[in-house]
C-alpha cells in the first residue's frame, strides 16, 4: 500500500488526498448512507447501526424508553458526520495530475471517521463480511463492486484510526472499572484524553 | 432584608425530592459489555475504549483482545443511567454494546 490518502499536514491538520474519481465515489457512498441511517432496512443492517441496549427481554420498557431517548439523536449524528463529508467534498477541483486535497478541521476529521466506519458496518454487514474480512468477489458475482468498495473505505478507515491512534498516545487509566472521582464524566468529556491541543489556524495548505 | 417568606419554602417528601436530580449514586450495579463482531477492526475497538472511557493503550487493547478472542467484554459499571449514556456513546460509534445487571 504505497499510496498514503491522509497525511498530517506541520499545522496539525488532516488532508485527505484523493483521486477525482474516489472523490466522486465517496461522495456517492454518503450520499447513499444518509437515506440508510435514517431508514434501514429490516434486519441485520438496522440491527447493527442501532442494536438494542438491553438483552434481558423483562427489559422491554427500560429499551423503550432509551430508544425514545437515543435513537433520534443517533440517526441525527451519523446523518450529520455523512453531511460534513459530502460538503467537504463538493465543489473541490484537482490538479494537472487529477488530484484533490482537502484539509480537514479536528471536527472534520471525527466526523469522517464515523461516517467511513458506518459505512463500513453498513456494507461489511449486507455482504456478511466474516472475521477474515475477504471481500475479494470474483467480477461475476454480484457483490463484486461492494466487495472493492467496502476495501477501499477500509484502507480510509485504518489510515484514519491509525493516525487518530496516534494523536490520542499511550496514556490512561489502567482501571475500567472506577468511576472517574467526581462521578460520571459528561459524553466527550474525558479528562485527560482526546485532541485537546486542536489544531486551528487551518488556514495553511502547506504544499499543493 | 425580609426574611423568607414561609408560604415558599416547599418540603420535600420523597427521598428522591431531598438529594435532587443530581444525586449519582449507582442504584444496583450494572455493567456495560461489547460484543465482538466482524466488522470492527481491532485498531478502531481500541482507540473508541481509549477516546470513551480514557483508558490507557494496554488496558484498551487488553479489553480488545478479550472482545475478539472470548466474544465479549465487561467495559464500564456503575448506575442504570450512566450505563445508558455508555451504551449509547458505544452504539454511536458503531460498537455492539449491551448492558445488564451485574450479578
Amino acid at each position: 500500500m504505497a499510496r498514503r490518502i491522509f497525511k498530517r499536514a506541520r499545522n496539525g491538520a488532516l488532508v485527505a488526498t484523493l483521486y477525482e474519481q474516489e472523490v466522486e465515489l465517496l461522495a456517492m457512498t454518503a450520499r447513499d448512507m444518509v437515506a440508510i441511517v435514517e431508514e434501514p432496512p429490516d434486519g441485520e443492517v438496522r440491527d447493527r447501526l442501532y442494536p438494542r441496549a438491553y438483552l434481558d427481554p423483562t427489559e422491554e420498557k427500560a429499551q423503550g424508553e432509551y430508544d425514545a431517548l437515543v435513537h433520534d439523536d443517533l440517526v441525527q449524528a451519523r446523518r450529520s458526520a455523512l453531511e460534513v463529508v459530502v460538503a467537504g467534498l463538493d465543489g473541490v477541483e484537482a490538479n494537472r495530475r487529477g488530484m484533490v486535497a482537502i484539509p480537514l478541521s479536528a471536527e472534520e476529521e471525527m466526523q469522517w471517521l464515523t461516517a467511513v466506519n458506518d459505512a463500513r458496518l453498513v456494507i461489511g454487514t449486507a455482504l456478511g463480511v466474516t472475521e477474515e474480512g475477504h471481500t475479494d468477489y470474483e467480477p461475476n458475482d454480484p457483490r463484486f463492486e461492494y466487495g472493492v468498495l467496502y476495501s477501499w473505505l477500509t484502507q480510509l478507515h485504518f489510515e484514519l484510526v491509525t493516525l487518530m491512534l496516534d494523536e490520542i498516545g499511550e496514556s490512561g487509566t489502567d482501571d475500567p472499572l472506577l468511576e472517574s472521582p467526581g462521578g460520571p464524566t459528561a459524553p466527550g468529556e474525558m479528562p485527560g484524553n482526546g485532541p485537546d491541543a486542536a489544531p486551528g489556524e487551518d488556514s495553511g495548505r502547506d504544499d499543493d | 432584608m425580609t426574611p423568607p417568606d414561609i408560604q415558599e419554602i416547599t418540603i420535600p417528601d420523597t427521598v428522591e425530592e431531598l438529594l435532587g436530580e443530581d444525586d449519582v449514586r449507582p442504584d444496583v450495579p450494572w455493567v456495560v459489555l461489547v460484543w465482538n463482531d466482524p466488522v470492527n477492526t481491532f485498531a478502531y475497538v481500541i482507540f473508541v475504549f481509549q477516546k470513551l472511557f480514557g483508558y490507557s493503550r494496554a488496558k484498551a487493547s487488553k479489553l480488545t483482545n478479550q472482545v475478539h478472542f472470548e466474544g465479549k467484554a465487561v467495559v464500564a459499571n456503575g448506575s442504570r443511567e450512566k450505563c445508558e449514556a455508555d451504551v449509547s456513546r458505544l452504539h454511536a460509534y458503531g460498537l455492539w454494546a449491551t448492558m445488564q445487571k451485574d450479578d
